[in-house]
């Protein structure tokens, strides 16, 4: 049996989520800038944009966070571990981008260590994704083989209905099931006409350019050095996507007592690879533009047979300069293999 | 003729002629509105030149990408009057030779685009004093006029929550013609001088420290502002700080190629109004 959930329904059901002690997030705009943000009723949600300015990315992996603390003193050494608080979660209205995103990156997070930190969060959030109806230039996850309405990483997907009254309900595992029976009688059984989904042309093609990567003579290409010309180095790119996933440890205090955090870093600043002697590895633009594509298109899905691009587009959206990950891949993919 | 083919048969020259080994200009974007820097070496590529009221970007900071102008060579570049001054500022501070600049100078003014005479940077001075001697009295910012009417306090709690949301990604610095450091002194890490953690406090040490390194360097391109992913409005600290030069000290960043840097220079009647 299939069920709908209204609209109007909605602030009940947040109201329901957060007496359960749940922390209730969802797409917010705040004048200039909208991200992921804890709700105290559903008037604060914005339901309508595209996607946020920043994905959803943050809320597992923080841009900053404290790992130990640690005090040494004459003979000894005391370290404290930081463990995030516990905090439920549900996150209500994020887009399919966003969650695969987290689902590309478990795999990471999991390989050899176990990050605490990722999968305590993920964990105790529950994604409830909305599919989408629209999109704008920039969205192109039909190119990475998703589409507007991937279930990938969601723990409920809503598909919106064509009069715009609600979503249909579809409950994809254990953790959605909980917090939707949460609000069982708030939805209403049956099934009505489905809007269509988005239209999100696909922009390149994704198999050649990865043949294309994995030749090893288009490594030393002069193609990497055309294409990254006009790129400035900044991390935003890197920072607004979902799965780029770099980090680096700071200690923040003095010899004797401070706090070990791990901070968000870059494939995109030069020092990110420079080493104490000075000599960089990647010591140009075009080498650190390389790698970003390089690791997302070959290297990622060579260990874990999963592309590290969701299609949100933010990259290229948000450039400074007019670069991103779509124009580089579509002139590759007119490139000879 | 438009400005833009004007503009396009003289990079054709200057290429053909051998004047300048690369044009620095504008093409189109990825969508109708957005315009990305061009970097043009045949007299084909020019082909692809767009000048028009929706190239606002300065692209001055491409003039000292590493090696550029190391053989010698001329190098052609669009510039608004912003961009002439952060040109002459690279050259007062000694970045680059402003002999091997030539430039191709416009406006954009009201979603107007004129061409400016000139090709050296020298050429637009008269230009440059006029604008000095046009700075508004008063901010006509609206949001700045705001900010201004805010207490010390209610001010902090306004950057506060700007800065908060702040990650640290350093596009501002990137996109900024006047952040040309080579290893900016959050970069530098042995020690690491000033915390990269993007926590508020962070957030803050990174902005205010940025802030001090621009005051009378910061011409108002409105780059920094725009590559900001998170909206923050970057370009009012920098247009405090230089309303704050020019009144303290009569300084306008990038009059010309000679003008000291305004922090690093001393004269007898500069004002001193706190240290003795
Ligand atoms: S591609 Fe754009 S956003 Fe990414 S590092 Fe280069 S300039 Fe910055
Ligand atoms: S690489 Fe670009 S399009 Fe792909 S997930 Fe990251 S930000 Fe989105
Ligand atoms: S601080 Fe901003 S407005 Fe000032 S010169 Fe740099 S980029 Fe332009
Ligand atoms: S561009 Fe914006 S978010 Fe990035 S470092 Fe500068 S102020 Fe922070």
């Amino acid at each position: 049996m299939t069920r709908i959930l209204l609209r109007d329904k909605l602030d009940n059901c947040v109201a329901r989520w957060r007496k359960a002690g749940l922390t209730v997030i969802g797409p917010v705009k705040k004048e200039t800038f909208s991200s992921y943000a804890a709700v105290e009723n559903a008037a604060e949600l914005d339901l309508s944009m595209i996607m946020p300015d920043r994905s959803i990315k943050g809320l597992f992996f923080p841009q900053t966070e404290p790992m130990l603390h640690y005090t040494i003193k004459k003979q000894a050494l005391d370290i404290k571990d930081f463990t995030p608080p516990p905090e439920k979660r549900i996150i209500f209205g994020a887009r399919p981008c966003d969650a695969s995103g987290m689902a590309i990156d478990d795999p990471l997070f999991g390989w050899d260590y176990k990050d605490n930190f990722w999968f305590q969060r993920r964990n105790e959030t529950v994604i409830v994704t909305i599919a989408c109806t629209k999109a704008d230039d920039f969205c192109m996850c039909t190119s990475l083989k998703l589409a507007p309405d991937s279930t990938k990483g969601s723990d409920v997907m809503l598909r919106p209905l064509q009069n715009n009254r609600g979503w249909l309900v579809e409950e994809l595992t254990d953790r959605g099931r909980d917090a939707f029976n949460e609000i069982a009688d708030l939805l209403q059984d049956g099934s009505e006409p489905e809007a269509s989904i988005a239209v999100v042309p696909e922009k390149f093609d994704l198999d050649a350019c990865v043949t294309w990567l994995q030749k090893t003579e288009n490594f030393e290409s002069t193609f990497w050095k055309e294409i990254s010309m006009r790129c400035i180095g900044c991390a935003s790119c890197t920072f607004l996507c979902p799965t780029c996933h770099c980090f680096d440890f700071q200690d923040e205090g003095d010899t004797y007592s401070g706090i070990r955090r791990k901070n968000w870093d870059s494939c995109s600043f030069a020092l990110f690879t420079m080493h104490t002697s000075g000599h960089n590895p990647r010591a140009t633009q075009s080498a650190r533009w390389r790698q970003r594509i390089m690791h997302k298109f070959n290297y990622f899905p060579g260990k874990f047979n999963v592309n590290s691009c969701s299609g949100c587009g933010r990259c290229s959206r948000q450039c400074p300069v007019d670069m991103g990950i779509t124009e580089t891949l579509q002139a590759i993919s007119t490139l000879q293999p | 003729m438009t400005i833009q083919e004007t503009y396009k048969t003289r990079a054709k020259e200057l290429l053909s002629s051998g004047r300048v080994k690369m044009v620095v200009g504008y093409k189109a974007g990825s969508t109708p509105d957005r315009r990305r820097p061009h970097f043009i070496r045949t007299p084909e590529e020019a082909d692809r030149l767009i000048l028009d009221s929706a190239c606002i970007a300065n692209l001055s900071g491409y003039l000292i990408t590493e090696g550029l102008l190391s053989d010698e060579k001329s190098v052609g570049i669009f510039l608004k009057p912003d961009g002439v001054r952060s040109l002459n500022i690279l050259a007062a501070e000694s970045q680059l030779n402003i002999e091997q600049i030539v430039v191709l100078g416009f406006d954009v003014n009201n979603n107007e685009i004129t061409a400016l005479k000139g090709e050296k940077a020298e050429d637009f001075s008269t230009l440059i004093e006029s604008l000095k001697e046009h700075v508004p009295q008063t901010p006509g910012n609206p949001l700045l006029e705001r900010i201004e009417a805010m207490n010390a306090k209610e001010r902090f709690a306004f950057w506060e929550a700007e800065f908060s949301r702040c990650i640290k990604c350093y596009a501002c610095r990137q996109a900024c013609p006047m952040c040309y450091c080579r290893r900016c002194i959050v970069d530098c890490n042995q020690p690491q001088w000033v915390n990269t953690s993007s926590h508020t406090l962070g957030n803050f040490e990174w902005n205010i420290v940025r802030a001090f390194h621009l005051s009378g360097r910061c011409v108002g391109c409105g780059n920094c502002d725009r590559a900001c992913p998170v909206n923050i409005p970057l370009r009012l600290i920098n247009a405090k700080m230089a309303h704050e030069v020019l009144g303290a000290f009569d300084h306008f960043a990038g009059m010309s190629q000679t003008q000291e840097p305004v922090l690093a220079s001393f004269k007898k009647d500069d004002s001193e109004t706190f240290i003795l």
